[in-house]
Parts: C-alpha cells; structure tokens; sequence
C-alpha cells in the first residue's frame, strides 16, 4: 500500500501523534453503495474527508444520446433506484413540455399517486437502513414489510417491483386495473396503521437521539453553497419544495391552501432533524396519494396516455425541467437538435449534491460519528455517480 | 440546542416503548412466504419472462430494433408459396427459423411487447429459471414457446378506461 | 507489512474422503452459507428485501452475517460492475477462502445488461470472476434469488471437491495462490503527480 502516515508514537516524546488516513469504502456496510471517503483522522478527530465518486459511473448520460425517446425512459429510472417513478416523471414531462403535448388529466393524476407511493418506499427505505447504521436492526424489518405490501400495488400496476418503466411519453403505459385503486387504498391504510410500530421505535428512543442530536449540522448557509436539496435542506430550515414552488403534475391543486400537501421543514439542520423530516414526510405522501386515489376515482372516464406517432422527433431547442424527487431536486437538461434521440442529456442527480457537504461537515467531528452523518445524507450512489 | 419534544417523553421512556412494539409484534403470526414450497401469487402484469408465440410472428425485425438492449435473435429466410389451382400469383412468407432472447442481457422493459404489431410477446410472471450456465439463460424459440402456457390473461381494466 | 498467509483450503483429505463422508460435507457446506453481499446497485435492494422477514433466506440456510469476503462461503454480486469496480470485486473474491461459490445476481452482472454498450461498465462479472448461478431479471425478484440459491445448493450436493472438479468449476480461477500482496494491491493507480498522501 502506498499511504505511509500513520507513525506510532511510542517513545516519540510527546502525545503528538500523526494523522491516520483511512479509507472507508468502495464496499463498506455503511456506504450502502459503493461510496468511497478518505478521512484523514487525528487521534479519532476527522481532519479532513474527501468523498471519492466514480465507483457506480454506468455513463447513463452517454447512453442517453444513442436510445430514442422511449428506450431512455426505461433506462433513466435506474440512476437512483429508489426513486424509479419519479426519474422517469422528470423526463416524460421534459419531452412532453417540448413536444407541446397535453397528458390527459387521468394520466396526471395517475402519475401523481404512483410518484408519492414511490416516494413513500424510497423514504421507508432509509428509514430503516439509517437506523441500521446507527446500530439498530429491529426498525428495518418494520420498514420492509410497509415497503413489500406498497410493493405489491405497485407489481399490480405496472408489473415491476423497483423499476416500473411505466411512463410513456404522452402518458402511462397501460390503463388502471380493475380494483386497484380499492387496494392502493388498502395498502395505504395498512402503512398508515403500521407506521406507528416503526415510529415508536425511533421517535423518542434516547440511544438515536444520542447519536444524531447536535451531531452533522448543517446551516442554511452551507445547504445554499453546496446546492444541497430535499429533505435534507428542509431540515436546515431552508423551505424549497419543487411540488409547492414550481408545481408539476397535479401538485398545484394538492399543495394549494387546503390540498392534502403540506412542505415538513425542521430547523435545527442535524441528523435527527433530517431524519424527522423523513418520517413526517411520509405522513404527508400518504396524505397525498390518498387524495390522489380519491380524486382519480371521482374522475370520469378518459384516456391514461396519448396515442404517439410512430417515431417520436422533439423538436430543436432545449429545456431543463426539475422534479422534487424523494431525496431532493432531480433535473434533465434536455438538448435536442429534431432527432429522434436527444443530442445531450444531462442529468443533474440530487445525491451528488447532497454528498459533496461531506466534506464540508465532517472535518471537526468524531469518527464514531462519521457513520451517522453519512447515513443521514440519505444518497443513492447510482445517483451520485449516474 | 433545546427542543420541545425534549421533555415531552412523559413517563413512558423511548427505549421502553421500542421493547413493547418488539414483543407485541413477536405475538402476531409472521408474515413470510415459504416460497420453494408456497407459490407466489403474482399479478398478471408482472414482468417475469417473455413468452412467444411463434405461429403470430412474421419476423419483421420491430422487436429486434426496439430493443434497448439487442437482446432479440431473429433469423427467417423466405419462402414462396406457389398459386392454388384457381389460379392468382405465387406470395412469397417469411418463414421463422430462430427467434432467442437472451435473458442475461435482457432488460425487462417490455418495448418489444409493446411494439409486436402482430401480438406474438407476452409477459408471463414465471421467474424460476436461475442457471448455472451463462449460455442457457439463450431462451430459443421452443423454450420460448414453452412459456406461452404461463402466460395470464390480462386484467380487467379500471372502469374509468377508455 | 504485510504478511502472507495461505488461503484456507479443502485439502487433499478432502478429495480422498469416502462417499458417505462427502455427502456429510456437502451437506453441511449447502445449508450454512454465509453470504457476502456485493452489493452495487438497484439489485442490492432487492437482496436486502430477499433477506427480511417476508422472504427471509435464512430458511434455506444463507446467513447474511459475514462480517466480510474472510468469513464467507457465498457472495453475491448484485449489481452494475464498473470498471473502475472491477479490482474491488476481484481482491475481496480473493480473499474468500474455499470452497467459494458466487450467484450473479441480476442482468448488469450477468452481462451488463441495460448499461451493455456503456464505456465504464463490466460486461459481466463472470469475466472476471467465475460464477456458479446467474439469477436473470432487472432486478429479479426476491424470489428468483432464493430460486438461484436452491440451485446452487443442488450443484453443491452433487460436487466432488477435487481437483479435476474444481479445475472444471473455477476454470483458470483453482489453485491460484493469493499472496497478500495480490489481495491488498491498490485499487487503482495512484496518479503520478497525484495528491500528497498518494505519494509512494
């Protein structure tokens, strides 16, 4: 090995001791990914920590200019697999804003109630695998079997378990199942009785809050440097949200004064807090795909997509549409010159962001913390190195 | 750094009401699925494999060139078929000599599906066909075939569908 | 300094042993596999749902609490292998002890899949690897894991642990001595005017 730093200091004379640098990562419990950090530790103080990326670089981006329209759409939902859904909304909207197309009104909602069940799942998902981190393995478990009954209604729709491939550009794939909108209705009050269980296992639970109170702040400031997004900011304060701010879908009318939806901010900017944004944020996305389920129901008959052309060719020009994905701002930069395959497509991924305030808030702490800040940054590493 | 719901804990210690939520939950009846010996019952949506439907194909390649991936086979050659006795012109067919998947490649997008102008793909939600050999994960047309019998019908849509 | 030690081996007692005691061997090694999980991407979720309480592999015996490739009989590589992943996988495969057995889990691994014609990504783990089971799906679902791991136990059941077998299973992968100094090489190189605590 290369790195020579770590000096015993026996017999040195003096307590001084020289910095350790350590690697955690690229295949390590904590990085769930293949996240690699340098850490430059003195004694157990973090000195500095340098966040290596590059270990899940796929080059979706490259990818992208050699697929049509409808081959991207089932390609895009892979960088941050948690969030499946919602990538592709990003990019069904993009094409669909520069094609001047109109999504029927059934499809809008549609869409609308399958991006917050995914966001449910994505956010299921950290909340158990944090506390994972932190030392307790009971919470995930809880959080696997909300994630396997929301799963199912999601299979029954779309046939996909994490990647649905559902959207089209026009709309979704295939129409409504008989019923299923009884069973999202179902699965959701199932969530909504059950998450309970998995509440009283964290909030309130003194070992968490010792390890996460105080611990990885984060300032407005630092949150606006960095370009850091989602629940994450929201827990520093900083009150951005894409659904309320610059609405898409039907989220104009769900966030208007007295929809279902609701922005959760926190303002003390440490682990807890983003944690507690977590779980109140799922309150609020079942909140919202339960109006959706009553709304779509309500709604008379119509299409679920929009017949398209043989060959889809978006017209020059460019566009940049962003989505509040569940871990934070999700953008396509959209560059087509008429082909029928973009001529760049860039992708502008949350975790990215949301990572590169490591290095900002690491140096300073403990190593024993070094763990509870990562996991608190809840990134996808697919979403990071796209 | 002082919250309100610092003290709000009441009597009840956090750490306590964790144990109970674990030992009401070790009194109900656990919810696991002995697969190898329970089936899962799986939507009929479900995108498990792709069943073909030989005598529906006509080879004309829409697949093939759809697929993201290039995971689709298909060779044909053409065979002309000649005049009944009433008479006409001789029409030439396309005759199907090997359609294969490769399932180690294979997305499970569905485009191939989707664009089949004839209906000869379908989703079937049978997943049970781990190998221990890269090259039978090939499916080839018979095997392909073979899957037809899985495949569900497909279920009734929302009464709000048009 | 590092020191090198030799890999744990099936030795030739092992290969001499009489049937009946083959069949205890087998079956102890198929039904306590502690497994490794590699894992990189989207199908990593679905492994850990295959190991939670709905699924739940420890039925089958794959016990998911090795502490890492030293401790562990099975790994399983779910996900996308990039290139500049390629060395991990291969050092932490090496440093597993035999007998090892490796599921490809899902298409990237299998053969890239979706990232196929990608310029950074492994066309496969299996060419760098070898595998004994590959799982198809983008992900597969949890049950097609535990389907792959019923398989691979039947291949452990039938499996003589001798030379010829093993040569016919790893390929060029048998009787490849790790030296420490092969499994704890750097993962990748170290630029040449890189940074300061790079330096050599």
């Amino acid at each position: 090995m290369a790195r020579r730093e770590l000096t015993v200091g026996v017999g040195a004379g003096d307590l001084a001791t020289a910095d350790m640098v350590l690697n955690i990562g690229p295949q390590h419990p904590a990085t769930h990914g293949v996240l690699r950090l340098r850490v430059t530790l003195d004694g157990e103080r973090i000195m500095a920590a340098d966040p290596i990326v590059g270990y899940m670089h796929r080059g979706a981006e490259k990818l992208f200019e050699v697929r049509d329209y409808r081959q991207i759409l089932v390609l895009a939902n892979r960088h941050d697999w948690l969030s499946a859904f919602s990538n592709e909304i990003g990019l069904a909207l993009a094409v669909e804003r520069m094609l001047g197309m109109d999504v029927p009104e059934r499809a809008t909602w549609a869409r609308t109630l399958l991006t917050e069940l995914n966001r449910v799942l994505n956010h299921l998902m950290f909340l158990g695998s944090y506390p994972l981190e932190l030392g307790a393995i009971t919470p995930i478990f809880y959080a696997f079997r909300e994630r396997e009954e929301l799963q199912a209604v999601m299979e029954e729709i779309s046939g996909g378990r994490m990647h649905y491939m559902f959207n089209r550009v026009g709309g979704l794939r295939e129409d409504i199942p008989a019923g299923w909108l009884v069973r999202v209705t179902a699965a959701i009050d199932a969530v909504r009785r059950r998450m309970p269980d998995l509440e009283s296992l964290l909030v309130g639970n003194e070992i968490v809050h010792a390890r996460t109170r105080g611990v990885g702040v984060l300032t407005p400031e630092v949150i606006h440097a960095y370009g850091v997004s989602g629940p994450i900011a929201r827990a520093s304060g900083v009150d951005v949200d894409l659904r309320r701010d610059q609405p898409y879908l039907a989220y104009a009318e769900l966030f208007a004064p007295g929809g279902a939806g609701r922005v959760v901010t926190r303002t003390e900017g440490d682990c807890l807090a983003r944690l507690e944004v977590l779980l109140e944020q799922v309150q609020v996305s079942l909140d919202l795909a339960q109006a959706c389920v009553e709304r779509l129901s309500a709604m008379p008959g119509g299409p679920i997509n929009v017949k398209l052309p043989k060959v889809v060719k978006v017209p020059e020009g460019d566009d940049y549409v962003a989505t509040e994905n569940p871990l934070g701002l999700n953008g396509y930069y959209l560059v087509s010159r008429g082909e029928k395959t973009p001529w760049r497509l860039k992708l502008r991924s949350a975790s990215f962001n949301n990572v590169a305030v490591l290095a900002e808030v690491l140096p300073g702490t403990l190593l024993a913390d070094m763990v509870a800040i990562l996991g608190s940054m809840f990134f996808v590493v697919g979403d990071i190195d796209k | 750094m002082s919250r309100p719901d610092q003290h709000k804990h009441g009597l009840v210690p956090g750490l306590v009401k964790g144990m109970a939520t674990t030992a009401r939950t070790m009194t109900s009846h656990a919810h696991t699925q002995e697969y190898p010996d329970v089936k899962p019952e799986l939507p009929p949506r479900s995108r498990g494999v792709i069943a073909l439907l030989a005598e529906n194909c006509t080879s004309c390649m829409l697949c093939a060139r759809e697929c993201p991936d290039w995971c689709i086979y298909i060779d044909s050659h053409k065979e002309t078929i000649p005049a009944g006795p009433e008479g006409g012109r001789d029409r030439q067919q396309n005759v199907l000599d090997r359609f294969a998947i490769d399932f180690s490649l294979c997305m499970y997008c569905g485009i191939c599906i989707e664009v089949c102008p004839f209906d000869a793909l379908f989703w079937s939600p049978e997943f049970e066909y781990a190998e221990t050999d890269i090259r039978d994960m090939l499916h080839e047309k018979d095997r392909l075939g073979e899957w037809m019998a899985t495949v569900p019908p497909p279920p009734a849509t929302d009464p709000g569908a048009q | 300094m590092t020191t090198s030690l030799p890999m744990p081996k099936v030795g030739p007692m092992q290969a001499a042993a009489p049937k009946p005691m083959r069949l205890v061997l087998n079956w102890g090694r198929r039904y306590s596999l502690w497994v490794f999980n590699f894992g990189l991407a989207c199908c990593a979720i679905e492994f850990i749902a295959t190991s939670m309480a709905r699924h739940d592999f420890i039925r089958l015996g794959v016990i998911p609490f090795a502490p890492g490739p030293r401790q562990a009989d099975l790994m399983v590589v779910s996900g996308t292998v990039t290139d500049k992943m390629a060395p991990a996988v291969r050092r932490l495969y090496d440093q597993m002890p035999e007998p090892k057995y490796v599921i490809s889990f899902g298409a990237c691994s299998n053969s890239g899949g979706p990232y196929w014609d990608s310029y950074c990504v492994t066309k496969g783990v299996d060419q760098i690897i070898p595998v004994d089971v590959y799982v198809p799906g983008c992900p597969p679902r949890p049950e097609a894991l535990l389907q792959g791991i019923l398989k691979l136990q039947e291949k452990i059941a039938a499996e003589q642990v001798r030379g010829a077998s093993l040569r016919e299973r790893l390929g060029s992968a048998v009787g490849r001595s790790s030296v420490a100094a092969q499994v704890s090489r750097p993962l990748v190189q170290p630029p040449s005017d890189g940074l300061q605590d790079n330096a050599e």
